[in-house]
């Protein structure tokens, strides 16, 4: 089930190789090494500690990665800070549906926008532009638009799913790091976030490395699956394969 | 009834001096809940500065807004300097410095100003006004002082609430890892805070003066009672800033007119209200309920 565009581009959007990173005297990841097709969907899988989140924020650059390579386009880019990576091109939503619930729901919005050119740029963006990208949020996520106004604490669960998305969206990615996306939501609202995934990749070319504990349902979406286990890289193959592989699933991934 | 006026009036009067120094304890607190002790030193310090301008360009508002100026400078390189590289590290480090930073200040004002105890001008008249014939207790100049503050703080609430550096502020102060995710360049607006924070020092510093006279130890006290209103106010909210500023001004103000002996009994009244407040809501009057922390 990979996608066209994911054949014939050679290069891939966004390379992991060899990354090493830890907190403190752990070592999180063991010599990682992933390689995320344009505009298709990674999934990354995996227990609890096998080094999924760790690897989303070494790429994202919320940890510095000791040792290894983050390539984008080409580009080197481990250790830069998460403010140089978002302007890159890499939006990482982290897990817990992670909304500044003391913000209104325009103002989460709004923060998305923060890794525009600003100040004396001269690609700074006018006024129009901004409202039209909030529009286009809006156009989106329904259910945002009508609470815009409202404290992003006064959410569900679902809403905050969408409005963690919106903001990395509004930031115009090219890569975009999802964790856990569907964690504490119910059926079906995950199933609407599974769709939105899909969405991003297909209509829009947005290359996602998508990590989550629900493997079902990850690979059901998946082009490319990644398995990890102790900080190092198991299986990494194409999501169709991993699915079908029983003694893998029951092993790594528990169904 | 006049004398109740009269204390009400000067209580609005220091009580704004004493919000506008909570309030750059808040704009800290919320960036990197951290308590800034040298707040006050820097208050005195740029209020140095003021007093040598105002002698020799003979214009107090020359004065007014070097202090500003001064103060916006200070913080920023008192944060550039050496409180970042304490971001990070066990948050005791922080305070630590800040104690440091105090101490320091302190010294190098005595060095470079000397011990004296000197008058600080005023713009305005400090004689009292009366209606009729009945004075009410408060000058032109305290007038002043509470507008001055106000002013102050409605343009900081309203570039707070309305512009985009100010979304940027308190994104980053809710939110560190999502403002950085975002691209917020958080370091960068730390040191914003600290400025915008010894700009409102530096304001309290140029305005409580006339009434306390200058030198190496004149904000002490003003710090401990912007603290305490601070605390009072719940250290995170701007709006419990002004308020407990407020609240302290009048309840020493009164204690001060009405208690026998009053006058030495204000720094034991404003310790009371301090710990009752604590005790009672140790979070402060306008803490937030709800959780913020996960």
């Amino acid at each position: 089930m990979s996608s066209a565009a994911a054949e014939q581009d050679t290069s891939p959007a966004l390379a992991v190789e060899d990354l090493v990173a830890g907190y403190g005297g752990v070592i999180a990841l063991d010599g990682v090494s992933i390689s995320a097709g344009t505009a298709a969907i990674t999934a990354v899988l995996g227990a609890n500690g096998a080094g999924k989140t760790t690897l989303l924020r070494a790429i994202s650059g919320m940890i510095r990665p000791r040792r290894g390579r983050v390539l984008l386009g080409g580009a080197d880019l481990a250790g830069r800070s998460p403010e140089q990576m978002v302007r890159a091109g890499v939006a990482h939503v982290p897990e817990g549906q992670a909304v500044i619930p003391e913000l209104t729901v325009e103002e989460n919005l709004r923060v998305g926008m923060m890794s525009w050119p600003g100040g004396l740029s001269r690609q700074r963006p006018s006024r129009s532009e901004r409202i039209a990208a909030l529009d286009e949020a809006y156009g989106r996520f329904r259910p945002l638009a009508d609470r815009r106004r409202k404290l992003a604490a006064t959410l569900s669960g679902g809403e905050r799913q969408m409005l963690v998305i919106a903001r990395a969206l509004v930031a115009r990615p090219r890569v975009l790091l999802l964790d856990e996306p569907s964690l504490g939501l119910a059926p079906r609202v995950m199933a609407q976030v599974m769709d939105l995934v899909v969405q991003l990749s297909r209509e829009h070319g947005l290359t996602i490395v998508l990590v989550e504990q629900n493997a079902r349902g990850a690979l059901a979406i998946a082009d490319h699956g990644v398995v990890l286990n102790l900080g190092r890289v198991v299986a990494s193959a194409d999501a169709a394969a991993l699915a079908a592989d029983v003694a893998l699933r029951h092993h790594y991934l528990g169904f | 009834m006049v004398e109740f006026l009269q204390f009400t009036l000067s209580g609005v009067s220091f009580g704004m001096i004493y919000a506008a120094i909570a309030l750059s304890l808040v704009l800290i607190w919320r960036g990197t809940r951290l308590v800034n002790f040298a707040q006050g030193a820097m208050a005195m310090f740029t209020t140095y500065v003021a007093i040598e301008v105002i002698y020799r360009t003979g214009s107090y508002w020359t004065g007014f807004a070097a202090a500003l100026a001064a103060g916006a400078v200070l913080g920023a390189v008192c944060q550039l300097t050496v409180i970042r590289p304490t971001i990070n590290k066990p948050p005791f480090n922080a305070v630590i410095v800040t104690i440091g930073l105090l101490i320091l200040i302190e010294g190098l004002a005595g060095i470079f100003f000397g011990g004296q105890y000197r008058a600080f001008p005023t713009a305005f008249s400090q004689t009292g006004l009366r209606i009729g014939g009945t004075p009410l207790g408060v000058s032109r100049y305290d007038v002043f002082v509470a507008a001055a503050v106000l002013v102050a703080t409605l343009v900081l609430a309203a570039a707070f609430r309305y512009t985009s550096a100010g979304l940027r502020m308190r994104a980053a102060a809710f939110n560190a890892t999502i403002a950085r995710l975002s691209g917020i360049r958080v370091a960068r607006v730390l040191t914003v805070g600290w400025a915008l924070a010894g700009l409102l020092g530096a304001l309290a510093g140029v305005l409580v003066s006339p009434s306390t006279f200058l030198y190496p130890n004149s904000m002490d006290t003003i710090f401990v009672y912007g603290f305490t209103a601070a605390v009072i106010g719940g250290l995170d909210s701007p709006l419990g800033a002004i308020v407990g500023g407020l609240l302290l001004g009048l309840a020493l103000s009164y204690s001060g007119g009405y208690l026998h002996n009053g006058s030495n009994l204000v720094p034991v009244v404003a310790l009371v209200i301090l710990v009752v407040v604590l005790m009672v809501r140790p979070d402060g009057l306008f803490s937030a309920t709800q959780v913020r922390r996960v």
